[in-house]
């Protein structure tokens, strides 16, 4: 599986935490500010895994994982939420939109990357 | 008055009435559309000269309560009370004709001046205005074949429903019913004719259309009403946003006087329309041989006529009556319905409101946490003691006021009835032991013995387990914070069916005066301290709300300076209660 994952995320400081966290554990990182950013980016670099926001500028997250998940070529790279979105039914709608994964911000940096790396391994069929 | 008014009221006036009369029915019968057409031209010409308003009124097919005659002049309930009204106003009135669609458009560009028979909706009143009185109450109504034995929504169980596809009834009733909960199989189509059609044919049990076009067509079908009617509303005239108030007060103070006047053009309007039309609605070819028929019947029918008379007149009475009671029972249903509305909208802000402050004050905060944490592992390199002590506070803080807006989203979901449980079976006892480890090391840093006690027969709970953790949490968070020596006791027991957890402490205890508030929103006890006890006042709170939606309660026993025990306790399998 290739160690380089794709985060979309606009803002700035969480994209900077992220790829933190990440790099200083073996990850390659590159990031995407906004869905058609992102998805065009996955189809061109085939990531490990996509690290999504919700909270996007135009297309938002639903949109983009539903997106991601119609296309044949990226078929098994994970999709994990990565959101501050905490009301009732976010998570079950993520998931329903192909998502593998769910982390809620604010993410604890002590376990972050441990949950990325097993849901990785969880691969897409979950 | 114009001739088109006087001909129309002459024909419906009610009482006895001679066969010349009737013969003089049929003729207007068939003149009126003519007439009308010329008065539809005259308008249309001289209103551009005349003095004073000219409204241009929306005309589209919605029989019968607004549509385009057979002879292209505009008719139906709304034309009757809009020209009574602009007669009197002294308003000219010109009909523009389109769809539906096209009439909403053109009222939203302002090119025309009123649309007859809108339904308000909180989202229209952002568009368009409404004057205050309704000209029609609708609602929903469920037909079906004579003798189908449908009585109540219940009853369509199971049963294959023809409704019009994408309409507002097939959203209305699929709400209703997955509501109530009863299966059925929808078809959709393309218009209420073929809706009434194949519940004729038998390829389906029941139809759902609005009252008026099951008023007209229903019983040419042979079907008739069930007593299954949901979803009034009101139907006004709609004018654009910033069309002069004068005109929809007109409206107004016109429709109450013609409501309050049983002889009045409205009245006589909704008979015409809502009853006689429809029984006498005949081809025209029927109306020409009934001509020279009744010129000779009618001499020697005179008599039987006469009688025929006095029973429809009768008849068209108690029809009033009915008529004006169900105007006046759906009127009231129907206010409470757009109050029930106006109520929906208000909480769909709110709870829009919640998601949207949850989110964009995480985010921030996402990043203090995060760096504060990447900093303290040492990520970024070495802290010096001093430092670490500092970036230590920092993160204390900010969980802190992440665990104050926990609460606050918490409270807010719970008062905008927003919270809800996702219930499911869970073995309890792992559930307990992995909570207390939580707080072990808190105790044990206090110096405090952590006493678990779970009896053999604690299985399964069903219910929230995220809720009945935070809810355990809390409590056990509370004991720790406020016991500076001794033990917390947890033990957990079934009894009568009920799971029984008792959070016991040697702390601080509560005084009898703050038992009353313990359990009320930001009512810290130690307020009046120095707040030595950190806390959002909210946890309890909370806990007893979750705690009764779980279908249990939460009590506390307590003695000052001695000690605090706090029992939860829930049904093992939740009942079926809301």
């Amino acid at each position: 599986m290739s160690d380089t994952l794709l985060v979309i995320e606009d803002n700035e400081q969480n994209f900077y935490l992220m790829r933190f966290l990440l790099e200083k554990n073996g990850f390659t990182v590159m990031g995407a500010q906004n869905g058609r950013d992102g998805i065009r980016m996955a189809l061109d670099h085939r990531p490990g895994g996509i690290l999504l926001d919700i909270q996007l500028p135009e297309m938002d997250g639903y949109e983009v994982a539903a997106k991601l998940k119609t296309m044949k070529e990226l078929e098994d790279v994970p999709i994990i939420a990565v959101t501050s979105y905490a009301m009732v039914g976010d998570r079950e709608r993520i998931l329903a939109a192909g998502a593998t994964g769910y982390i809620e911000k604010p993410i604890n940096p002590d376990t972050f990357v441990g949950e990325i790396r097993k849901y990785l391994e969880k691969g897409v069929g979950g | 008055m114009h001739p088109h008014g006087q001909v129309r009221k002459g024909s419906v006036a009610m009482g006895i009435r001679s066969a010349a009369q009737r013969l003089h029915d049929i003729f207007s019968s068939v003149l009126y559309p003519g007439i009308f057409f010329l008065v539809f031209l005259m308008y249309g010409i001289s209103g551009v000269a005349a003095e004073g308003r000219i409204l241009k009124v929306g005309v589209y097919e919605n029989a019968p309560k607004i549509f385009v005659s057979e002879s292209g002049g505009a008719a139906g309930v709304f034309v009757d009370v809009i020209e009574y009204i602009a007669e009197s106003e002294g308003w000219r009135l010109e009909f523009v004709p389109g769809t539906w669609t096209e009439g909403l458009d053109r009222l939203a560009a302002g090119e025309i001046d009123l649309m007859p028979d809108v339904a308000y909706t909180p989202e229209r009143a952002r568009i368009y205005s409404f004057h205050k009185q309704p000209v029609l109450s609708s609602w929903f109504q469920v037909y079906a074949r004579q003798g189908s034995g449908i009585r109540s929504i219940l009853d369509l169980d199971g049963k294959r429903i023809s409704v019009l596809d994408r309409s507002v009834q097939q959203e209305a009733f699929t709400r209703l019913a997955d509501g109530i909960g009863i299966k059925y199989v929808l078809m959709t189509l393309p218009d209420y004719k073929e809706a009434f059609e194949v519940v004729a044919k038998g390829q389906a049990d029941a139809a759902i259309t609005n009252r008026f076009y099951g008023l007209t067509h229903a019983g040419k079908l042979g079907l008739e009403d069930t007593a299954v009617i949901f979803h009034p509303t009101n139907l006004y005239f709609a004018a654009p946003l910033r069309a002069p108030r004068g005109i929809l007060d007109a409206i107004d103070r016109r429709l109450e006087d013609m409501k309050n006047d049983s002889r009045s053009v409205y009245y006589h309007s909704l008979k015409r329309w809502l009853s006689e039309e429809v029984r006498f609605k005949l081809p025209s070819w029927v109306k020409m041989i009934g001509l020279v028929a009744a010129v000779t019947l009618s001499l020697t029918l005179l008599g039987l006529f006469v009688l025929e008379k006095r029973v429809k007149a009768r008849t068209r009475e108690l029809m009033q009556l009915n008529l004006e009671m169900e105007e006046r029972i759906v009127a009231r249903t129907a206010e409470l319905a757009v109050e029930k509305d106006k109520a929906q909208a208000a909480d769909r802000i709110k709870s829009a409101f919640l998601a949207t402050m949850s989110h964009e004050l995480r985010t921030p905060l996402n990043s203090i946490i995060g760096f504060t944490g990447i900093l303290l592992q040492g990520l970024a390199g070495p802290l010096n003691e001093e430092q670490r002590k500092q970036m230590t506070m920092v993160q204390g803080s900010a969980r802190h006021l992440l665990a104050l807006i926990n609460d606050v989203l918490d409270i807010s979901k719970i008062e905008a009835g927003q919270l809800t449980l996702s219930v499911a079976s869970f073995p309890l006892r792992p559930s307990i032991e992995k909570t207390v480890h939580l707080v072990a090391p808190l105790a044990e840093k206090k110096g405090l013995n952590l006493q678990l006690d779970i009896a053999p027969d604690v299985e399964t709970a069903k219910t929230d387990q995220r809720r009945f953790e935070q809810v355990l949490l809390n409590l056990l968070n509370n004991a720790v914070k406020f016991t500076e020596k001794g033990h917390i006791r947890i033990d957990c027991r079934r009894k009568d069916g009920l799971y029984l957890i008792n959070v016991s402490d040697t702390g601080i205890g509560i005084k009898p005066e703050q038992m009353s508030t313990l359990f009320k929103p930001f009512h810290q006890i130690d307020t009046g301290l120095t707040r030595k006890y950190e806390g959002t006042g909210l946890g309890l709170s909370i806990c007893r709300k979750i705690v009764e939606m779980m279908g249990g309660d939460i009590t506390v026993e307590s003695r000052w300076g001695e000690g605090s025990t706090f029992t939860v306790r829930f049904p093992g399998e939740r009942r079926n209660t809301p």
